[in-house]
């Protein structure tokens, strides 16, 4: 039984290993399809790859996200003072010239707010109610230095994570 | 070339519209001492604002002048410590550490433990202290944990003594254990991603 089954295996290898008629043209053939394809189709991948890669290379050098920390743009603080009895507040600090006019808070009910666009840095402010009357910012630090009488607040906006 | 870049300078200064805001006398001798700082590399945006402040709450003109010079000494006390590298916000917060009671040397200690921007680290230094931390006590808080911790965790260091000192805890006793906290659940530590983030609000 397993010399029967030892001939049939040894017929199918001796069928495998016989050598295969190829059309001695087939080579030609080929090397002439791939001669006829479009010079521009066959360079397409790599140029727009490299194309690509420049610009993602382009916008790193632009953007520099690896500095963006240390040397970030403005980022965005509200401020919130709340004076019911109050007609008017003002934020003024080094960030707007301490002019009480480029600062104008609005008020809801009492509760006064304005958005101020800060680069990182250490800036003093207050708020000026009513136009006459000084009031630090009981939700921050306090000036310890203030050398003109009057009650400062203090904010920070870093550079690294904050 | 750096003569005419003085010069330019200069008159930059006194062209500052911004200066008008004070009497004449004062906005003299406010721009005499900005130009100075100015050519000497400090930053006088600081100085001018200091100026505008004073102007701002009615100060009197010989009082705004005082308050510029002192600033002008400080900020140079300031780039001593910290190197003529630092920038004009760390040199802000340099003085607010120093005036707090921070020493010198603890400005250059903080420059060698701690990478640039320095602003962050100083300016804890100075609201700690605002906060009646004692200043040595401050320092010696912040210079701990300035080699790892981000300007946010720094932040809510802060908030934390503060809210301590406000729920009647001694303030030096508030910092050294929220400093030793911090040291033991490395809260404080780069990436550590335990730290709560602050919101937008000084």
């Amino acid at each position: 039984m397993f010399d029967r089954e030892d001939d049939v295996v040894e017929r199918v290898i001796q069928q495998l290993r016989r050598p295969v008629a190829i059309d001695p043209g087939l080579d030609a053939r080929v090397m002439k399809e791939i001669a006829n394809v479009p010079s521009a189709k066959r360079r397409a991948w790599p140029l727009w790859s490299l194309l690509a890669a420049a610009a993602v290379v382009g916008a790193l050098l632009i953007t520099r996200p690896w500095t963006r920390d240390a040397q970030r743009g403005p980022d965005t603080f509200q401020f919130v003072f709340v004076a019911p009895q109050a007609a008017s507040v003002s934020l003024v600090g080094d960030f707007n010239d301490w002019d009480p006019k480029r600062a104008p808070m609005q008020t809801a009910q009492g509760v006064w707010a304005t958005v101020v666009n800060l680069a990182p840095g250490r800036y003093r402010y207050a708020f000026l109610v009513n136009g006459v009357e000084w009031r630090a910012d009981p939700g921050a630090p306090s000036v310890k230095d203030d050398e003109f009488g009057t009650p400062s607040s203090v904010v920070t906006v870093g550079g690294r994570g904050s | 070339m750096i003569v005419a870049a003085l010069l330019l300078a200069t008159q930059v200064a006194a062209q500052d519209s911004r200066l008008e805001r004070l009497d004449p006398d004062t906005r003299s001798a406010v721009s005499a001492v900005v130009d100075s700082a100015r050519s000497a590399g400090l930053p006088a945006e600081a100085l001018i604002q200091r100026a505008l402040e004073g102007a701002t709450k009615g100060a009197p003109g010989a009082r705004i002048v005082a308050a510029v010079r002192r600033l002008t000494v400080d900020l140079g006390t300031a780039r001593t410590a910290l190197g003529t590298n630092a920038s004009g916000p760390e040199l802000e917060a340099g003085v607010a550490a120093l005036r707090a009671g921070a020493t010198p040397q603890v400005l250059t200690q903080l420059r060698t433990v701690r990478r640039p921007p320095l602003t962050m680290a100083l300016s804890v230094v100075a609201d700690l202290v605002a906060s009646g931390v004692p200043a040595d006590s401050a320092a010696a808080a912040v210079l701990a944990l300035a080699p790892k911790a981000r300007d946010a965790d720094l932040v809510e260091f802060r908030r934390a003594v503060e809210r301590d000192i406000a729920l009647g805890a001694p303030p030096g006793a508030a910092t050294s254990v929220r400093v030793n906290a911090g040291a033991l659940d490395n809260a404080y530590g780069v990436g550590s991603g335990n730290t709560p983030r602050p919101p937008s609000r000084p």
